[in-house]
């Protein structure tokens, strides 16, 4: 079947303004279905309003863009980027996950960086884990046939799949095709109770004022406020008025779609750099938190939380969260119902005296003077009517690197370089024995080989360097002719973070890998 | 060896290389380098978690990789997917910088 031009612009415009004006349950089921009819049912056959295979699965947004690009690079299915569009917002709001159903695998859609993959046991983690992340299977809902055709489908497109990457450890096909799709049915099946209440659920309007709170790995955390308005066409335009831990103010504007009723994907423009934003709503509308990134570099990004301006008094954050006894630290806190009154002044406990320095409903600021001997513990904070926690410490005692374990990669030509960015995460041990944690710390960064063999053929020397912030900047690509072989500049790296208390030196080790490039770059690893 | 004839020199060699005492090297030359199906070195990590073990440099052996679609996560397959991925870059250690990410940002 197919439609005229004009009737066509009418549909795609449809179902943007239907489909933001209404939750799972209420998208435009005639325009989107209309959508996949025109250019999907030529090889997917329509049986009773549902379309071969498509309909028998669920994925996230990423989850289609990733099928549409398969269908364009191996079966020729070339679409107006209006069209991929709306094709993704009809799927992913007509078959997308609940998200309970996401929440797993969510580190694999907002791209965190050395995160560390599910385990779904032995069997599935070789099936699937040896070539791409368990968590690209965990974000798909099918049946048992469904699951046991996507077997089919590998061994068709990639047909060496079977003896690479060590298959041939095992009966690979009769396992494939045999039990495993009915394990995996049985973990991910296509209908859930999860997903059909969920399409029940009215939906969300984030149209607002928000609080947030970020967190940028290696750089300055900040908070401020967001306005989040309605975008003719159906998305959502969001502008930030920010402020980092320095005072340093900044703004910021985004623009985005919310698919599934809960998936917020924005394009934003921070200061001078491109932001993709991967948020989820809250089931009751009133909290989107996620991770944002460079739009070059994924491993480059940080933590969001924002929640509904004027709602049930919450600190969302404190800055910084760990304070040292016998200090006086300018602490601020942002959230809902902080101002201090005379009925519910500011209080940091026992031995803190706090004077209040700005007194907003969203944004507190105290200067906090700890006596000398105040008790290393978390203790309560609280301001208004709302209640948090901070870390009071004498000495800093331990220093963890985070991640304790990490890849980056080489680049160049056309890949760009992956670097690793680490944290410096201290914590003082209790009179119990417990440690306590403070947060991360300021520290020096250096790198020394892992291992004998990586001491011999001088991996730190050829692998990259580190920055002031905690950032692993690897080398370039190619044949290095200084090398062994001609070897790339990999490394098998120990990361040292060293940091100073007063007149002691912490400090803290992970492991490192700095490997070779990769050519597919697809939204979910 | 005594069952065995060389019946080229470089096969003479070898019979030197064991009379001479070197029979350790000769054993080290018989290690697989490069993917087979009876050994993976592994793409980012080799087998014992470092990169040590792993093709190098991996662009003498990359398009043994996209050849017969062996790492088809991490390397565009030209067996079936990417076809024209290495088109007109006949030398991988030569051309890799012309590669392209097969991935749009899209």
């Amino acid at each position: 079947m197919s439609i005229g031009l004009a009737k066509y612009w009418k549909l795609v415009v449809s179902a943007l303004v239907i489909g933001m004006g209404g939750h799972a349950a209420a998208a435009p089921a005639v325009p989107g279905q209309e959508l996949v009819r025109t250019y999907c049912s030529g090889c997917h056959r329509e049986n009773s309003g549902s379309f071969e295979r498509i309909s028998a699965i669920r994925k996230t947004p990423e989850g289609w863009v990733m099928t549409l690009f398969r269908m364009r690079q191996v079966h020729g299915l070339v679409l107006e980027d209006a069209v991929h569009d709306s094709i993704v917002r009809y799927l992913a709001d007509t078959q997308g996950l609940a998200p309970s159903e996401s929440a797993a695998g969510r580190f694999a859609l907002e791209r965190r960086p050395n995160a560390q993959d599910m385990d779904l046991g032995p069997e599935i983690s070789v099936m699937c884990g040896r070539c791409h992340s368990i968590a690209r299977a965990a974000l798909q809902r099918r049946d048992e046939e469904e699951w046991r055709k996507l077997a089919h489908t590998h061994v068709g497109q990639w047909t060496s799949i079977e003896y690479s990457a060590s298959g041939r450890d095992r009966p690979w096909w009769q396992i494939a095709s045999g039990p495993l799709p009915a394990k995996l049915a049985a973990l991910y099946p296509l209908s859930t109770t999860a997903w059909t209440d969920w399409k029940a659920l009215p939906a969300r309007d984030l149209t607002g004022n928000w609080v947030v709170s970020g967190h940028m790995p290696g750089g300055k955390d900040f908070f401020g406020k967001a306005r989040i308005d309605r975008e003719e066409g159906g998305g959502y335009k969001a502008a930030y008025q920010l402020t980092d831990v320095t005072d340093f103010e900044f703004a910021g504007e985004s623009k985005a779609l919310v698919y599934t009723g809960y998936e917020w994907r924005g394009s934003a423009q921070v200061r001078d750099r491109s932001w993709r934003e991967v948020y989820a709503l809250s089931e009751d509308g009133n909290r989107l938190s996620g991770r944002w990134f460079d739009s070059e570099h994924a491993e480059e990004g940080g933590e969001w939380t924002a929640i509904r301006e004027g709602g049930a008094a919450e600190v969302l954050a404190l800055f910084p969260q760990s304070l040292r006894a016998g200090s006086t630290t300018l602490v601020t806190m942002v959230g809902n119902g902080l101002a201090s009154t005379r009925g519910a002044p500011a209080s940091f406990g026992d031995t803190a005296k706090v004077t209040v320095v700005q007194n907003e409903a969203n944004r507190v600021r105290v200067l906090v003077k700890l006596a000398a001997n105040a008790t290393p513990g978390m203790r309560k904070v609280s301001t208004g009517g709302a209640t948090g926690k901070v870390a009071v410490y004498t000495q800093i005692d331990q220093i963890d690197v985070v991640p304790a374990y990490a890849i980056a990669r080489l680049g160049g030509g056309k890949a760009a370089p992956v670097a690793a960015q680490f944290e410096a995460m201290a914590s003082t041990r209790l009179p119990n024995g417990e440690l306590l944690p403070l947060g991360p710390m300021t520290a020096d960064w250096t790198s020394i080989p892992f291992d004998a063999e990586a001491k011999r053929t001088e991996d730190f020397k050829y692998a990259g360097h580190f920055d002031a912030r905690g950032r692993f900047l690897p080398s370039a690509a190619g044949p290095n002719p200084a090398r062994e072989f001609s070897g790339d500049n990999v490394g098998n790296l120990t990361v040292v973070a060293r940091a100073t208390d007063g007149s002691r030196s912490v400090e803290g080790r992970g492991h490192l890998v700095v490997t070779v490039q990769r050519w597919i770059t697809p939204p979910i690893y | 060896m005594s069952e065995l004839k060389p019946t080229n020199r470089k096969a003479e060699l070898l019979l030197d290389a064991v009379a001479e005492g070197h029979v350790a090297e000769v054993l080290a030359m018989e290690t697989v380098a490069g993917c087979a199906t009876t050994f993976d070195p592994g793409w980012e990590v080799d087998p014992f978690g470092g990169v040590a073990s792993l093709c190098q440099p991996m662009e003498a052996d990359l398009y043994g990789c996209s050849d017969p679609c062996w790492w088809p996560a991490q390397v565009p397959d030209t067996m079936s997917t990417y076809p024209n991925w290495d088109a007109g870059k006949p030398s991988a250690p030569g051309d890799w910088r012309d590669l392209d990410s097969v991935f749009p940002k899209k």
